[in-house]
């Protein structure tokens, strides 16, 4: 029946032209989604302040060229007048001007206020995206300011500790430091009110010396260390490749699995074959090995596309290649989940044509379901365990992305295969309703 | 010494769809070298007792025996192939099934003995006659001793008509029997040996063809 079905299926022309071209018009969407999800949004500068090659800034010289390809590693920025940015925002060309407005320098040289940069985002769907970027950039920029702003503050403790000559806005000055006070004040005779001041000076001399790390923990409350890495690719590119197959296989296998039960019954042949010549298990089984095998062909073949993609566009991470065996069992497994539920489908539908559209119907709900994290709505999540498009797509997950997969891998496999046997139980049980 | 059984009989057999009665429960025997004419209406039960018969339906109520060792083939009203497959490949498929040792000699036979076309042409494509040869020839593989036919003239030309007919004769000589539904008068008076006439699910006639009066069977069941 398997080698049957497959001959039927290369001998409709339609139904094989969209098995061949659907899976690359994923692949072709996932490799656009995961370049994009690498790829530095452009930003126009609009530098109304005139910029100086160099700023000095508590004692620190900033490159203003350098610091600024330091801190703008997610985002390509480009030098634009005010109208050129304008006009290219409006164009689509930038997705967003920054804009240093005028006497931005002075004010940051002030130390005093806070300097402000204004950003302007085209109305686009990436708009949020860019602008967590640009608060990114402007964090690190912060970052370095800070480190700056704190060793100028320290050269302040250090001369009010010590004395000595510095400058305070620009103009020159001369301290005498507690240190030397105390030494005046040594030198002087032993009063109550010279007693009260060298003991005020013993404190302050105490606090101030602990005055750098209560600065630096001031300018980090709380620092945020990454932790290492879990996964052997870029995250983005193992979730969006797992949900490509995942949302393939469901359709074509439920699809499939569907219409082909009840096409048994279009054509005549369920009597003919229920006279003993064929069990209505094996018939069902027939059907979720068709699922199973044609998930496997199409979804190497997105894997392969992909990894093609990802290769020639050189995108990091997602190279599916060291996991190809580990997607092979997965592709089956959930091909063959999925065929059981198609399955299942058909038995109810009855008929070919209102069975594909029940499994199409059937899809989305599966595949949303799927999407909407179970801690924000459980049952969804309890929904969604029931079905196997969640595991396929863990699986997947998992096998792409985790560096030891064995026991995410094998947890979704045993989800699969239950569920695979209670569809495949139900589906047989249905089966009898086609003989109708 | 063990007592006769027929090759095939329904012992009360009936069916229900839901909350239609297609049938209502049936007794029925069919001996070697029978030619048992299943007559009455359309809507009469003569597709879902043959359906019964062969198996393809399980009976509501009562129960179907067929003498053991006996295989049975069954030509479905509608014809019963894969449209996508062609006739070759549909013949290739049903032998396989039906356990023949050498399917596609199988095939080859009853492609040259019901004049079939042999290319790789889809059977879908088929005329209406062909697809109903087709039909008659998947029921003659596995060598069955009981052929169940709902209506198998119905699209044949009279010279396929009269080798079908030819068979079914040589399978009575050999022991077997015939099962059909007709409402052709001259293919009853023809062939059959016994009939049994349904209306509206009931069996209101069985006895042998010479004993059949349309006229009288009408007014009893009216």
């Amino acid at each position: 029946m398997l080698r049957k079905d497959v001959l039927v299926l290369r001998r409709s022309p339609l139904l094989l032209g969209i098995l061949l071209a659907y899976p690359l018009v994923i692949a072709v969407l996932v490799g656009l989604v995961a370049g994009y999800g690498s790829a530095k949004a452009r930003v126009a500068l609009v530098d109304e302040d005139n910029l100086p090659a160099t700023v000095v800034l508590g004692g620190h010289t900033f490159h203003v060229d350098r610091t600024i390809s330091e801190v703008s590693k997610n985002v390509k920025l480009v030098r634009l007048s005010a109208d050129e940015a304008a006009q290219q925002l409006r164009d689509g060309r930038v997705v967003a001007v920054l804009t240093v407005p005028p006497g931005f320098i002075s004010t940051l040289r002030g130390m005093v206020k806070s300097p402000q940069l204004r950003l302007d985002l085209s109305t686009g769907t990436i708009s949020t995206r860019v602008e967590q970027q640009v608060q990114a950039l402007v964090y690190s920029l912060n970052r370095q300011l800070q480190h700056a702003y704190i060793a100028s503050n320290l050269r302040y403790v250090t001369l009010i500790l010590h004395g000595g000559d510095g400058s305070f806005v620009g103009a020159p000055i001369t301290v005498l430091g507690i240190e030397n006070a105390q030494r005046l004040l040594a030198g002087m005779p032993e009063t109550t009110r010279t007693r009260a001041l060298l003991d005020f000076l013993h404190d302050a001399r105490l606090a101030l010396a602990n005055t750098g790390d209560a600065l630096r923990s001031t300018a980090h409350p709380i620092e945020l260390v990454r932790g290492p890495a879990r996964g052997r690719t870029w995250v983005l590119s193992a979730n969006v490749q797992a949900y490509a197959l995942g949302l393939t296989i469901t359709f074509l296998a439920l699809m499939l699995a569907a219409g082909s039960l009840a096409a048994e019954r279009d054509e005549n042949v369920i009597g003919r074959l229920a006279r003993g010549l064929i069990g209505l298990g094996h018939l069902v089984w027939a059907k979720i090995a068709l699922a199973a095998a044609v998930a496997l062909v199409l979804g190497l073949a997105i894997a392969l596309a992909f990894g093609v993609i990802i290769e020639v566009g050189g995108v990091t991470g997602g190279e599916p290649w060291r996991r190809l065996p580990l997607l092979v069992v997965g592709l089956v497994l959930a091909g063959g989940s999925l065929g059981a539920l198609g399955a299942l489908l058909g038995a109810l539908a009855r008929e070919a044509r209102a069975a594909s559209l029940v499994a199409l119907l059937v899809v989305m709900p599966i595949v949303f379901l799927g999407l909407i994290p179970a801690e924000i709505v459980p049952p969804a999540g309890w929904v969604s365990n029931a079905l196997p498009f969640a595991h396929s797509v863990r699986f997947f997950r998992s096998a792409l992305y985790d560096l030891s997969p064995w026991g995410e891998v094998a947890w979704q496999a045993l989800w699969l295969l239950v569920l695979g046997a209670i569809f495949g139980g139900l589906a047989r049980l249905g089966a009898r309703r086609l003989l109708v | 010494m063990t007592e006769p059984s027929p090759l095939l009989a329904a012992r009360g057999a009936g069916r229900r769809f839901g909350q239609t009665t297609a049938l209502e429960p049936v007794e029925l025997e069919v001996w070697d070298g029978d030619a048992l004419a299943l007559v009455g209406p359309n809507g009469a039960g003569k597709s879902t007792l043959l359906a019964l018969l062969a198996g393809a339906l399980e009976p509501s109520a009562g129960r179907i025996e067929r003498r053991k060792g006996v295989r049975v083939g069954w030509a479905p009203q509608r014809p019963a192939q894969y449209g996508h497959l062609s006739a070759r490949e549909n013949l290739e498929l049903f032998a396989r099934l039906e356990g023949e040792a050498d399917p596609h000699a199988a095939a080859e036979r009853l492609l040259d003995a019901f004049e079939l076309p042999g290319e790789a042409a889809p059977s879908a494509n088929l005329s209406v006659g062909n697809r109903q040869r087709l039909n008659l020839a998947i029921a003659l593989l596995g060598s069955p001793g009981v052929l169940l036919l709902d209506e198998p003239t119905a699209a044949l030309d009279p010279e396929q008509r009269r080798r079908l007919w030819e068979r079914v004769a040589t399978l009575r000589a050999a022991g077997g029997a015939v099962v059909f539904a007709t409402q052709n008068v001259d293919e009853l008076e023809r062939t059959a040996t016994r009939v049994a006439a349904l209306r509206d699910g009931r069996l209101v006639f069985a006895g042998p063809a010479g004993e059949y009066d349309r006229s009288r069977v009408e007014t009893l069941s009216a």
